[in-house]
């Protein structure tokens, strides 16, 4: 992307009908560490890389509760993520109190996309920074929802934003079609699967990752780091056994499991 | 009720005649409704008279209604008030279709909105004068619920507002039982309306029945009691206290 007269004010087109600002708002979500959601017919997983900025510092938080029944990962300017993830909660609490009855997620998403949407039309204001995957339950069952800083929004099955998500997705388009009907024991093992093709070289451990769950009768929690490395240990085991019979197609890297 | 005859000496406190107006009486009432939960779905009964005070004046008022696929409401109290009610209700139901993503609001989530708009009028002094009974089915659920004007709400499995909670839920008490067939409800419903038709000087003889279910509402065409006068001891009324009329 090349500077250009047309991308000082969101509020100006280019004469190739792109609105520039926005677009380099969607880039900031690429340099963001990655974060990766994939659903099933009754839960959904959310994973993030966690990214320190120093060893003395504590990770970035990525992943939001917002209600019982949605959570949201987030990737870009973690800032505007936690403001936004202050807005859904607001929003999913006096739907509650109005209604006694959780907001569904389909339109938490488009509420969210329009208050976004206002950021791209007004000359005062600057699109948010961050992309966000959304995940949540309602009557019809488990959703995951990928909001844009564009205020575009569209429904997955399986998704990865943010930085080197190109090696996650590739990894998920090889595997989606069976997460419909997978448990959350695979969805869980298959989301931590991409977050090792995001990291490209280094291990994964608990600690460079946080992985959520939400699903029909279980509410949105974090899974805590200890079980998460319980988790890792044993499918590492199984993946050792797994390349044998060729499960994980060769596009991945082929280190020896362990060597990583 | 502004204070229109009012002298400007009186109200210095209150520039150009801006009184706050707020209900103090109610002025055209209809009297109780009965709801009863049955094998598939609810059952409701109000009569269809409006009083104006002790004067019986409107005898067609409709003081049942659905509201969206899910809902019924049925009310008691100033009649005015319960179509300011359904004006809200229908924005309401409005907005919900027009999101149009196969998500509706059930018959708990109208009531507790019911519940919120009661009691928000009430804080502010200007009451929504209404007894409301709120019933419907939404995925199998039967759920049927109460709100009044001051924002007390609860749900059952038989409600009644006004005069129905004093004479028509004893009989309910006793008669009610879990998945009754639609014919025992409607025996039981009428049981109850015709207790008030004999002792609450508001109710009169021409009522409507609203059934829902999973399916469908409908809400029947007015009808009447069968009534009963004939008893010995109305033939001389004062034979026990001699000289009374």
């Amino acid at each position: 992307m090349f500077r250009n007269q047309y991308d000082t004010d969101v509020t100006t087109w280019s004469p190739a009908g792109r609105l520039f600002q926005v677009e380099y708002a969607m880039e900031a979500v690429k340099q963001g560490s990655a974060a990766i959601g994939i659903r099933s017919k009754t839960h959904v997983v959310l994973a993030s890389v966690n990214k320190a900025n120093s060893e003395l510092s504590s990770h970035q938080k990525k992943i939001f509760k917002v209600d019982d029944h949605i959570g949201i990962a987030i990737a870009g300017l973690t800032a505007d993520g936690r403001v936004l993830s202050r807005y859904l909660r607001s929003e999913c609490i006096n739907h509650s109190f109005t209604y006694e009855s959780p907001l569904p997620v389909g339109r938490l998403v488009v509420q969210l996309a329009d208050k976004a949407q206002v950021c791209t039309q007004r000359s005062w204001k600057r699109p948010y920074g961050v992309g966000l995957l959304v995940a949540g339950l309602d009557e019809s069952g488990a959703h995951l929802y990928y909001n844009c800083p564009s205020g575009n929004y569209f429904e997955y099955q399986a998704f990865a934003i943010g930085s080197r998500s190109q090696a996650a997705k590739t990894y998920l388009e090889c595997k989606f079609e069976t997460f419909m009907s997978s448990s959350k024991e695979d969805l869980i093992r298959d989301v931590l699967f991409a977050i090792k093709e995001t990291l490209q070289g280094d291990k994964l451990t608990s600690s460079i990752c946080t992985v959520s769950v939400v699903g029909v009768g279980e509410p949105f929690h974090i899974m805590d780091q200890k079980t998460i490395q319980e988790l890792i240990e044993s499918f590492e085991i199984k993946e050792g056994e797994a390349a044998d019979h060729g499960v994980v197609p060769d596009r991945t890297p082929e280190a020896a499991p362990m060597d990583i | 009720m502004s204070l229109i005859a009012s002298t400007p000496a009186n109200n210095s406190l209150l520039s150009s005649g801006m009184e706050s107006e707020r209900t103090l009486y109610p002025y055209v009432t209809g009297t109780s409704v009965i709801g009863i939960k049955y094998k598939d779905g609810i059952l409701m009964a109000a009569d269809m008279g409006g009083s104006y005070g002790s004067t019986l004046r409107y005898k067609s008022v409709e003081r049942l209604k659905s509201i969206g696929k899910h809902s019924l409401l049925g009310a008691s109290g100033e009649i005015s008030d319960f179509q300011e009610i359904l004006r809200y209700l229908d924005e309401l139901i409005l907005y919900d279709n027009m999101w149009d993503d196969g998500n509706s609001l059930g018959p708990k989530e109208v009531h507790n909105y019911l519940t919120r708009v009661m009691y928000n009028r009430r804080n502010k002094f200007n009451p929504l004068w209404n007894s409301l009974v709120l019933g419907g089915v939404k995925n199998g659920q039967k759920y049927l619920g109460m709100v009044s004007m001051i924002g007390v709400h609860f749900e059952d499995n038989h409600v009644a507002t006004g005069f129905g909670n004093h004479l028509a839920r004893p009989i309910l008490r006793d008669e009610w039982h879990e998945n009754m067939s639609f014919e025992d409800a409607v025996k039981l419903l009428e049981k109850c309306m015709r207790v008030l038709l004999y002792r609450d000087r508001s109710a009169i003889n021409k009522l409507q029945i609203a059934k829902i279910t999973e399916e469908e509402v409908t809400i029947s065409q007015p009808y009447s009691l069968k009534t009963f006068w004939g008893y010995s001891a109305f033939q001389n009324p004062t034979k026990g206290a001699e000289g009374s009329w």
